[in-house]
């Protein structure tokens, strides 16, 4: 699996240098409305969607097909999508962090991000951005084995609403059945909130390894 | 065939409007199978089959007796080159051994830095920039410095000029040198497997005509050309294939020399894998 990942690395640091050009860009853009914690998250979630952009690449260079004839199995090649998926929400998040609190320095002594976003603290907000992008990022590759990138990408908005759609759907069953939303209670969700993403990447796993066996190459 | 290192029997597998329909052939060891046929035939379609790369409707391929799938350790013995480089353009031969080193345990880091050298691959250069053969030739060293002992190219020579393709010919020739070694090759190149191939499958509209020695075809096999009258004379059972040109009949037959002496009228000539294919292709036969 090792040379899976390590493939992809290769790959994508070709738009490694335009990728954090964009991200220092949109530093300058979020610091001083969305802070560190905002920043954080648009880092972890656009470098999860690069995701994405290594299955073009495998597409355009036909890859499954080689790595297929390789000492590797397919679900090999689906576990090297989510480690892939995780070391590049994890770069985002390092990144958000490192850049964004050096940028926040200086975007604080002409405009201060609102109070709501500035409570909470940035590793919690590393925290959850690690799990939000690993989600939407974790549908993304089933959709990219099942329709292809073409198709995907225009899916991917999927990898959005699916999560939102759930998220409002356990915010209602709550309120229906009578459980009070406190602002206590939502911290404790967030902090808890790795639990539901480890669940619903291995969901997505076990999915995307059930589309990939059954795919012809 | 003996000792064989793959062994395929009656593999088939349903396409819309295709049927690869009931594929069977060996490779003995230290050997160059030769998979010829018309572009479309079913050549590519057996090679999938055969590396598991499709899902199989009917059929068994064995590894040295073993499945692909019972162990991992087939597939470091096995080395694949298909028609153009399954790396990304950006990546450089240099990356792309790297990878290649943590997928195969028996890579040998020397081995491919030697094919780099011999094939004036430069190392650092992405590939992007290289010609096709070139590219060829670094899917071939990639594919031989994990030290496999069976080789599979599916059209890997297409594409290339002459000279390029006699150099990648001669690597081919010294790894069979290697009694244990074996390479089933695909191509519509028919010059390329005259000058290797040991055997020859041709398949035609997804079935295998027929699976010779390179010898017997090239010894024994031959063309009747003559007249209608003539043609009608020919016994049908010695007839393999036979088309009718504008001004005579070519009938392929499987003793060249038998014919001589009984059509002596007839010009009877040596059949090349050319000839045999276009008759097969373009003409009558018996299946």
């Amino acid at each position: 699996m090792k040379s899976l990942i390590l493939k992809d690395f290769y790959n994508i640091s070709h738009n490694a240098k335009s990728m954090f050009l964009i991200l220092l860009v949109f530093a300058v853009a979020f610091l001083p409305t969305s802070g560190v914690q905002g920043y954080i998250f648009t880092c972890a979630i656009l470098c999860s969607m690069m995701i994405v952009t290594t299955f073009s690449f495998d597409e355009h260079s036909n890859w499954p097909l080689y790595a297929m004839v390789m000492p590797v199995s397919k679900k090999d090649i689906v576990a090297g999508k989510y480690f892939v998926l995780f070391a590049f929400s994890l770069i985002g998040i390092i990144f958000g962090l490192v850049v964004g609190t050096a940028g926040n320095v200086i975007a604080e002594s002409f405009s201060r991000p609102p109070e709501e976003i500035a409570s909470i603290s940035p590793l919690l907000s590393a925290l959850l951005a690690l799990s939000f992008s690993t989600v939407f990022g974790s549908i993304s590759i089933p959709l990219a084995i099942r329709f292809g990138t073409e198709k995907g990408r225009i899916l991917v908005l999927a990898s959005f609403l699916i999560p939102a759609g759930i998220c409002y759907a356990a915010y209602r069953l709550l309120t229906a059945l009578g459980i009070n939303i406190t602002e206590d209670f939502i911290t404790a969700l967030l902090y808890a909130s790795p639990i539901p993403a480890l669940l619903w990447n291995y969901i997505m796993y076990k999915l995307s390894c059930a589309l990939f066996l059954k795919k012809e190459l | 065939m003996t000792d064989a290192i793959l062994q395929i029997d009656h593999l088939s597998k349903q396409y819309p409007g295709f049927r690869l329909d009931d594929v069977s052939f060996s490779i003995p060891k230290g050997s160059i199978m030769g998979l010829i046929g018309e572009n479309g035939a079913g050549k590519s379609t057996t090679i999938k089959a055969i590396l598991d790369l499709i899902k199989k409707d009917g059929g068994h391929v064995s590894f040295w007796g073993q499945e692909l799938s019972s162990s991992k350790q087939i597939k470091e013995d096995i080395g694949v080159v298909f028609d153009g480089i399954n790396f990304y353009e950006t990546l450089t031969p240099a990356k792309i051994g790297k990878i290649s080193e943590s997928a195969y345990m028996q890579w040998n880091k020397k081995s491919y830095q030697d094919f780099l050298n011999r094939f004036q691959l430069p190392a650092n250069k992405e590939i992007k920039s290289f010609s096709k053969g070139m590219k060829t030739k670094l899917c071939i060293a990639a594919a031989l410095s994990h030290s496999p002992k069976l080789l599979i190219l599916d059209e890997a020579t297409s594409g290339l000029d002459p000279v390029m393709r006699d150099d990648i010919l001669d690597v081919f020739l010294e790894f069979v040198q290697d009694e244990s070694h074996s390479i089933l090759m695909s191509s519509h190149i028919s010059t390329d497997l005259e000058k290797v191939a040991d055997y020859i499958t041709f398949i035609h509209q997804g079935k295998v005509l027929f699976c010779k020695s390179k010898d017997e075809l090239k010894y024994r096999y031959g063309i009747i050309r003559c007249k209608t009258e003539l043609f009608h004379t020919i016994d049908q059972s010695e007839i393999l294939a036979c088309r009718k040109d504008d001004y005579q009949w070519n009938v392929l037959v499987a003793d060249k020399e038998y014919a001589k002496r009984k059509y002596r009228t007839a010009v009877v000539d040596d059949a090349t894998i050319d000839d045999i294919l276009l008759l097969y292709v373009k003409g009558d036969y018996k299946a």
